[in-house]
């Protein structure tokens, strides 16, 4: 009887175990996603600017905040931005559903630390985030900061580079 | 020899790559319910029936709030490529142009012919309207904006882009801030309609309406039977299948028919086609409509035909004559 609650037990703590193990991978794959934009509208931006908040996840606070400003910027190219706060959707600068594979060597060198994203993140939340911006989640941190991003002058840069389409291509 | 044809092939391939589409006109037109709503109208009576139509000159001349509007949106679409056609200017110029056709005298003394038909045409034209309506409402103290952008083909009538809801109610915005925000929160999602409409051209061909019709002088009606590559078919038969041939992956509908009329909606042109010199050039609806008119000159039909353009995206071929 002894032996069988032992074994109970021991098969208990496997599966929990196993289960972690499964969430610490998944956390590991959610943190390296390129596709895990967290992003709410904050309101309409100056002319030809995008105003909304990013969330970033990493270890470390600072690395997050980095993340979360590649994020900002790759929202912006890959996936487009909902409505909200009085803001209409904006749609991705790149419309080909695998543009980010289609031109990978051309992102690898653009969104490189301290690569060129940065030049249209024009304003953020830099100081260190707190309260509901910086959360402690398990593996590091989930880091919310309100970006200002230059759309436009994004959206003619990725045209003059031959990664997005002119809305007035082959006329 | 192999050299001169593969530069040959070279300079072929580069003039296909640098052929272009015709690029559509665009201009913004205050819709309908604002003109009127806001007293910029004018009544007619036609036929016994009273109609009210918007009068643009007079909603120009008095309404600030929309040119702000037409200006902040000619500005960022003539930063996207695509300057507007300004209905103001336009409509100046049509008045110019309608006392310059009525003074000019040549030196003997003749003047310009210009048939009730061409005065029609003398009208403010685009190929895209971009029909704006907005309106400032009050919610207390606060203002807001509900904002409509349409994106309208002239030619067949389909909204091809769209951006409409309401900005967020301030109490301290005056609402010509609130209307600008409103031009720069709609516009993107707007041009984004836009480009797929164009993505769609491009990969579809150009929509385009197509219309046959019969002077009273044309020797057969559309009912009529011809012996045509083999087979004894209806004239209209012998057209759909003209069309099945020449429009992008046989893409068209007829609308309608019957002896003295064929309509055809959703016809799918290409936007090149291949010259007698072997450039590519770009085409719209009328010449599209010339390469059936050369088909229906020669036998078995060996008939006149007379092409009427509305635009680049209509085109009228008229049977029997000229």
């Amino acid at each position: 009887m002894i032996m069988r609650r032992v074994v109970l037990i021991f098969i208990s703590l496997l599966m929990v175990a196993g289960a972690n193990a499964q969430s610490r991978k998944e956390r590991k794959i959610l943190f390296g996603s390129s596709y895990n934009y967290e992003v709410a509208v904050l309101g309409v931006g100056q002319d030809g600017t995008k105003v909304f908040k990013v969330w970033g996840y990493a270890k470390k606070v600072d690395d997050a905040i980095v993340q979360a400003k590649k994020n900002a910027v790759a929202a912006c190219i890959f996936r487009g931005i909902t409505g909200g706060n009085g803001a209409a959707p904006t749609p991705a600068i790149c419309r080909e559903p695998d543009a980010e594979e289609t031109h990978a060597e051309y992102f690898d060198s653009f969104f490189a630390t301290g690569g060129k994203y940065l030049k249209y993140v024009n304003l953020t939340t830099d100081a260190v985030p707190s309260g509901q911006d910086r959360l402690k989640v398990k593996g590091g941190y989930k880091v919310g900061v309100a970006v200002q991003i230059l759309y436009d002058n994004l959206r003619k840069d990725l045209e003059a580079d031959g990664i997005a389409r002119r809305l007035d291509a082959g006329f | 020899m192999k050299k001169i044809f593969l530069s040959v092939a070279a300079i072929s391939l580069s003039l296909a790559a640098l052929a272009q589409a015709k690029k559509p006109t665009i201009m913004v037109v205050p819709s309908d319910v604002y003109c009127i709503s806001n007293g910029y109208s004018q009544q007619f009576v036609a036929n016994g029936v009273e109609q009210t139509l918007p009068d643009y000159k007079k909603m120009m001349q008095n309404d600030r709030n929309m040119r702000m509007a037409i200006t902040k949106l000619a500005a960022i679409m003539a930063d996207r490529g695509f300057p507007l056609k300004d209905l103001e200017q336009e409509l100046k110029n049509l008045e110019q142009e309608a006392a310059e056709v009525a003074a000019m005298q040549g030196k003997e003394g003749g003047e310009i012919v210009e048939s009730p038909i061409d005065k029609l045409k003398r009208t403010a034209k685009a190929d895209i309207i971009m029909d704006l309506d907005f309106n400032i409402q009050k919610r207390g103290p606060q203002n807001y904006v509900n904002f409509n952008l349409r994106g309208l083909d002239a030619y067949t009538a389909k909204q091809v882009a769209g951006a409409t809801g309401s900005g967020k109610p301030s109490t301290a915005a005056a609402p010509e801030l609130l209307l600008e925000e409103a031009v720069i929160s709609y516009i993107d999602e707007f041009n984004g309609r836009l480009q797929s409409f164009f993505d769609d051209m491009f990969k579809n061909g150009r929509e385009i309406k197509l219309q046959l019709k019969r002077f009273n002088s044309a020797s057969f009606d559309f009912e009529e039977e011809f012996d045509y590559d083999g087979e004894t078919k209806e004239f209209g038969d012998i057209v759909d299948s003209w069309l099945d041939k020449n429009c992008v992956q046989g893409r068209f509908s007829r609308a309608d028919g019957s002896g003295n009329m064929l309509k055809y909606e959703q016809v799918r042109i290409p936007l090149f086609k291949e010259s007698s010199s072997g450039r590519q050039t770009a085409i719209d609806a009328r010449m599209f409509a010339n390469d059936l008119r050369a088909v229906l000159r020669k036998p078995p039909f060996s008939i006149d035909c007379k092409v009427y353009q509305r635009g680049l995206g209509e085109a009228w071929i008229i049977v029997g004559e000229k």
